[in-house]
């Protein structure tokens, strides 16, 4: 056997035990990190159509009354991003619930955990405020209680009741996928996405139907068959953070 | 009848006591420096992060650079304690316990700049409780307890002989001083915790795919390379110093003329991973990390980044450091490890800064950069300040009645350093 295949094979060797290695470092890291343990039948999702959002904000109102947001604070933001067609186009950007979300990983006390269903959550009595996240975000979705928030909420209740407590100054917060209507309308034995109790306010809200809620998991869920239906991306879809939130980009077909 | 003084009388001693001598002001300036900082401390308390000018987009500022900045120089404590205690260079002992009791404070600065930082400071202890091991930020906290810890029993014996304790306390000085027989073991667990912290600080920001310019795994390198010159830097430039301004201070000019030669290639190691690093990140256009790099090297850092990083904190020291004539100059010696050090406060400021103001847009078919800016607030320069002045007072004092700058051998100590040589 001339002597480059034996290299070859002891590389080969080498290289596979490597990969062995490598691969159990990664399960292992990624064990303690974004994927949460546990299971959930469910794959909370949002899916917003570009074609139909015209910007009015009402997500971000509702937004602000359902969480109790501090006026300086925005967990909801809708960013014009264009035009199409002589009409300007936004996108509307809540927390993204990503698959391999870098706050989750980078926060050095667990404050912020990704539950099995896909939703980032936040322990705010946890949190030291550190603002770690908030560098590591790539979306900008996390805000700081830089100040106490002791005033009235002007969004309430115009646009909704508080269901939330407020947040302390000095931690992090940011979007929930409003977990707290999803959990009790399980509770209930309401579907989030279909019953409006059980879902998002944003989308509860929004005028025109550009944002959906729903499970991945069921594939007769709305937002399962829109995807299936639409071409569709997500932001920053390179860092490989796996969005939560698909966005339906606008059409010239749509607008008219 | 017992003798009174007149009032005049009681003035005259009283400004013979109390008149300035070079020491007075200097210790009246630390104290207004420290009060004015304590003061602007409790308003951050009562207040909150609102009077910082950090914000959602920079959220990091001032203080974490003090923070990086104050670690980095307590990297002489583990480059000297290794080395007197693992390679047996016993004579580096007396710059060892200079060293360790810098580390000491410069890691008590750090904690109190944290403790400023962050927003929940009444939490700081959730780390130790609530585990992430997967954060870098998460380790970061375990070694800055850990590496505190040892730092304390490395320098619990400065304490335990003075003549104060001795009187006072006997027993407790005794065994505070038999902590000695530790430092070879205090010294590998240091090595360890010490390596670790500095290049996680590095990593800290390496590690974040948001932000380009930090994004690579060369920063992790960068800090502990760039902190092994500075940590040895202001321990050299501080014993210097202390001879200087301070009789009865003795100190062997030898031992610091080498510790300075070895800051010196020290330096050349760390222009080399620099170059490469900031060289390589030119060789595609990359969104972010590009315009990134433009901003320190052509933007709004690139004077810090030209002239207080490469030309004065590295070419200028390299020069005077590695040429024996000029290194012999104590004068041009001190000039040069003072550069390094202000070279090393502009490195972790223009990186803070640089991956944070240059801000890469996650909406769809932009990839363009924006820029924003950040100037600290009055109350974070004034506790910055208060924080620096509690380093320098905690020096002054240890220099003048701890004894932490004195290269006279020391009986009890060479017999562990005996016990060293002959295990090695």
């Amino acid at each position: 056997m001339p002597p480059e295949s034996i290299n070859r094979r002891t590389f080969l060797k080498v290289l596979g035990a490597g990969t062995a290695a490598t691969a159990g470092l990664r399960a292992a890291a990624r064990a303690s990190a974004s994927e949460t343990s546990g299971d959930s039948p469910h794959r909370w999702a949002m899916v917003i159509d570009q074609a139909k959002c015209t910007g009015c904000g009402y997500c971000s109102q509702a937004c602000r009354a359902h969480n109790d947001i501090a006026p300086g604070i925005e967990w909801n933001t809708v960013v014009r991003t264009g035009e199409l067609a002589g009409k300007p186009v936004y996108l509307p950007r809540p927390c993204m619930h990503c698959e391999h979300a870098p706050c989750v990983e980078v926060c050095p006390v667990k404050a912020s955990t990704r539950r099995a269903d896909g939703i980032v959550t936040m322990d705010y009595d946890r949190c030291i405020g550190c603002r770690y996240c908030q560098v590591a975000c790539p979306y900008g979705a996390r805000a700081f209680n830089w100040e106490a928030f002791t005033g009235v909420n002007p969004a309430v209740p115009e646009w909704g009741e508080p269901e939330v407590p407020r947040r302390p100054r000095g931690v992090a917060e940011k979007c929930t996928f409003c977990v707290q209507r999803i959990d009790r309308g399980l509770a209930l034995g309401l579907t989030p996405g279909v019953d409006q109790a059980a879902t998002p306010a944003c989308a509860v809200v929004c005028p025109v139907g550009a944002r959906v809620f729903g499970d991945l998991a069921d594939p007769e869920s709305n937002v399962s068959r829109l995807l299936a239906d639409h071409p569709s991306y997500r932001l920053r879809e390179d860092l490989g953070t796996g969005p939560r939130v698909y966005y339906l980009p606008a059409r010239e077909e749509a607008t008219g | 009848m017992t003798t009174q003084l007149t009032s005049a009388a009681y003035v005259d001693r009283l400004r013979g006591d109390m008149g300035p001598t070079p020491y007075r002001i200097w210790m009246a300036l630390l104290g207004v420096l420290m009060a004015a900082g304590a003061v602007a401390g409790l308003i951050v308390f009562s207040r909150g992060l609102v009077v910082t000018n950090l914000n959602d987009i920079v959220p990091w500022g001032l203080w974490i650079t003090i923070d990086l900045s104050a670690i980095a120089m307590s990297a002489g404590a583990f480059l000297l304690c290794a080395a007197v205690y693992l390679l047996g260079l016993r004579q580096f002992q007396p710059l060892a316990r200079t060293a360790t009791y810098l580390g000491l404070i410069g890691y008590s600065m750090a904690v109190l700049t944290l403790l400023l930082d962050i927003g929940r400071p009444d939490r700081f202890w959730h780390a130790l409780v609530y585990w992430n091991p997967h954060s870098v930020l998460w380790e970061v906290t375990m070694c800055v307890t850990l590496y505190f810890s040892v730092l304390m029993l490395e320098a619990a014996p400065i304490f335990g002989r003075t003549a104060w304790m001795q009187r006072r306390w006997p027993r407790i000085a005794g065994s505070i001083q038999s902590l000695h027989k530790l430092a070879p073991y205090l010294a590998v667990v240091g090595l360890g915790l010490s390596l670790l912290h500095q290049s996680s600080l590095g990593a800290t920001y390496g590690v974040l795919k948001a932000r380009p310019i930090w994004y690579r795994p060369d920063l992790s390198v960068l800090f502990i390379v760039s902190a092994m010159a500075a940590g040895p830097a202001l321990t050299v430039l501080v014993s210097m110093l202390a001879a200087r301004l301070r009789k009865g201070v003795r100190v062997d000019d030898h031992l610091l003329d080498r510790i300075a030669g070895f800051i010196g290639w020290v330096l050349v190691g760390y222009l080399y991973f620099r170059f490469w690093d900031a060289f390589a990140m030119t060789y595609t256009y990359e969104p972010g990390r590009t315009e990134g790099l433009s901003f320190i090297t052509s933007g709004p850092l690139s004077f810090n980044f030209w002239v207080l990083e490469v030309l004065l904190g590295a070419i200028v020291p390299i020069v005077v450091l590695l040429h024996k004539p000029w290194r012999a100059n104590s004068l041009l010696r001190m000039l040069a490890l003072g550069l390094v050090v202000t070279g090393l406060v502009a490195y972790r400021w223009d990186m803070t800064m640089a991956g944070q103001l240059v801000i890469i847009s996650y909406l769809p078919q932009e990839v363009a950069a924006t820029y924003t800016t950040y100037v600290p607030s009055l109350i974070e320069i004034l506790t910055g300040a208060g924080i620096v002045a509690y380093g320098a007072l905690a020096v002054t004092l240890g220099i003048r009645h701890l004894g932490v700058v004195d290269h006279t051998p020391e009986p009890e100590h060479e017999e562990i350093l005996e016990s060293v040589a002959a295990a090695a």
